[in-house]
């Protein structure tokens, strides 16, 4: 099988996040490769070592690398990196697209992608890459088979309150969820190894893209005010002793809050 | 360009989804401002009931009926939205943040070149019908508030109990039955099975009340006591990464990062130590209630309400309590 996987390194969990000016933010440079892609890696790995073939991963971040290197000490055979200076400002849309202008020729069977990054968490590229692609696609899977021979993947996909069974024509997108798989950990001996791997870099002009297609200027909706997150009231500590304490809470959430 | 609102319409089993209401609630609120149509697009086969129950919340529902639109595929949808959408041009286009919006908005925005702004959790319009949106970045940590260029529609998915159900909008919806040609060939995916989780409970995403137990509750059997106290309030169990890590409960029940974001009206969490992936799928739930035995444990930091205590004491006192209250009210 032939796979893409897309990644992308993003500002880890515990990183401090810091409003700078309106549209300025100032993340705290601790970053990992997106929870959700190393999944997609893990899968695509376990399907080459069922089926053959061969993983990519891809990025389309022009500044970082890291998740490339995940990919590669993880065993993916090869690492692509879209980088070119007007990709700085882009929507998820215009990196569907850049992507999208760059696998359009490629043959391949799959792509996985992560159920969203953990930076914007809009969980859009990789669903608008379907759609550029003209792929169908499935969302959140936390299964997956392929048939091989039939040239298609009997998937299950996470919904409110239930799994959805599906059967999806291959060449096909899927974004990965957590419980599809535990990532394996790399070797260190792989991790030295991907430090030095070859990565292959692409700019928009190779891929035929036009500048005023990517960037701000191809912003649909913009970012005009970051804000704090909306701040609580302090605490209301309840002191007194058990069972009173439980009476008192069961009020406040009468009377006070009116939740019940 | 017909400058409406519309909605997308979520339904299950014959009965529209609490979002779906929301959402036109909130349209409906918009169109006093911009003195627009608020309209529901209403997908599917067999549509009678929703129909119905969607009567009093719009001004028009645009009907949808086709065998292939049910259930559910971003295919069979995508084809039947894209020609309208391209047709009228509304002014807005809501949907929920849910495992239909969330998976479809972004394909219909890619094909329109048009604005998305995914899983909101504050929107408001000026006079002339422009949408502002907020929603969490990085889990959270920060919002940002978007607007949109000069394409539509503006499309946006919205976090449940974003806006609050009004029941007495006054409306009485014209119903408009469109003619639908779906090319099977379109349809590329098939749902073959949908396996509901067991029990009466709502999605925890989609609950008004959220009960949750973390690793102090020290067994998946003890989960029980969270459960009652669940039954009395008709409320869904959530918990922590930890706890699904150790194989005590599905990971559907997950909140956090790594899981789902809550916008619960009541969230209460017991035993529940507050580290950064749990407390940033919280942060818009209205009112919080955290209990644990550690007077120092970050949840206290996102709390309304705090108890320092033991949940083995707490949980079953409270149950009995609420039990008291509520029969006493019948």
């Amino acid at each position: 099988m032939e796979i893409f996987v897309l990644v992308k390194q993003v500002p880890d969990p515990e990183a401090t996040v810091k409003i700078k000016t309106d549209t300025e933010l100032e993340i705290e440079n601790k970053y990992f490769t997106n929870f959700f892609d190393e999944i997609a890696i893990e899968e695509a790995l376990r399907l080459k070592e069922k089926f053959g073939g061969k993983v990519t991963v891809l990025t389309a971040d022009p500044k970082r690398v890291d998740a490339l290197r995940r990919g590669i000490s993880m065993g993916a055979d090869e690492a692509i990196q879209i980088a070119d200076p007007a990709l700085e400002g882009s929507d998820p849309f215009a990196i569907a697209r850049v992507l999208a202008a760059y696998l359009k020729d490629k043959p391949f069977d799959l792509i996985l992608a992560g159920r969203q990054a953990m930076d914007d968490d809009s969980g859009i590229v990789g669903i608008a890459l379907a759609e550029a692609l003209n792929l169908p696609h499935v969302h959140s899977i936390i299964g997956l088979e392929v048939d091989i021979s039939r040239k298609e993947a009997k998937v299950i996909r996470e919904v409110e309150n239930g799994k959805e069974h599906l059967i999806c024509p291959l060449p096909a997108l899927f974004t990965c969820q957590k419980g599809l798989n535990t990532p394996r950990i790399p070797l260190v001996m792989n991790v030295m190894k991907a430090m030095k791997a070859q990565i292959k870099k692409l700019d928009l002009v190779s891929l035929g893209i036009e500048a005023s297609k990517v960037g701000s200027p191809a912003i649909q909706a913009k970012v005009i005010r970051y804000l704090p997150p909306p701040k609580r009231p302090p605490v209301k500590m309840i002191k007194e002793e058990f069972p009173d304490n439980v009476r008192t809470l069961v009020r406040l959430l009468r009377e006070d809050a009116k939740v019940i | 360009m017909s400058n409406e609102i519309w909605v997308l319409a979520e339904h299950q089993d014959g009965k529209v989804k609490g979002i779906t209401f929301e959402l036109l609630s909130g349209g409906v609120e918009f169109s006093k401002k911009t003195g627009q149509k608020v309209a529901a697009l209403l997908l599917g086969y067999g549509l009678e009931e929703a129909t119905k129950g969607l009567l009093p919340f719009a001004d028009k529902i645009y009907l949808l009926e086709h065998p292939l639109l049910s259930p559910y595929t971003s295919d069979a949808y995508e084809s039947a939205l894209l020609p309208l959408l391209k047709d009228h041009q509304p002014s807005i286009f809501l949907g929920g943040a849910t495992s239909i919006g969330k998976d479809l908005f972004p394909r219909l925005a890619m094909r329109l070149e048009t604005g998305y702004t995914p899983d909101c959790t504050e929107l408001s319009v000026d006079e002339e019908g422009r949408l502002t949106a907020k929603r969490p970045l990085f889990g959270g940590k920060v919002f940002a508030e978007m607007v949109f260029s000069g394409a539509r529609p503006q499309m946006a998915t919205v976090r449940n109990h974003t806006f609050l159900i009004h029941e007495n909008l006054g409306k009485s919806a014209e119903v408009l039955s469109l003619p639908i040609q779906l090319d099977p060939s379109s349809i590329k995916k098939k749902v073959i099975k949908v396996e509901k989780s067991p029990g009466e409970r709502v999605d925890i995403t989609e609950a008004d009340i959220v009960v949750a137990a973390g690793r102090g509750i020290k067994g998946p059997e003890n989960f029980k006591i969270i459960e009652e106290l669940a039954n009395v309030l008709n409320a869904s169990v959530g918990t922590t990464r930890a706890v699904v890590d150790e194989g005590w409960r599905d990971l559907k029940d997950q909140i956090g990062k790594s899981g789902k974001n809550i916008s619960a009206r009541l969230y209460m969490a017991f035993g529940i130590s507050g580290a950064i992936h749990h407390v940033l799928g919280i942060g818009t739930c209205k009112t919080i209630v955290a209990v644990d035995t550690d007077p120092n444990a970050l949840i206290f930091n996102y709390a309304d309400y705090g108890i320092v205590g033991d949940l083995f004491q707490i949980v079953p006192a409270l149950t009995e309590e609420l039990k008291k209250i509520l029969a006493s009210e019948g």
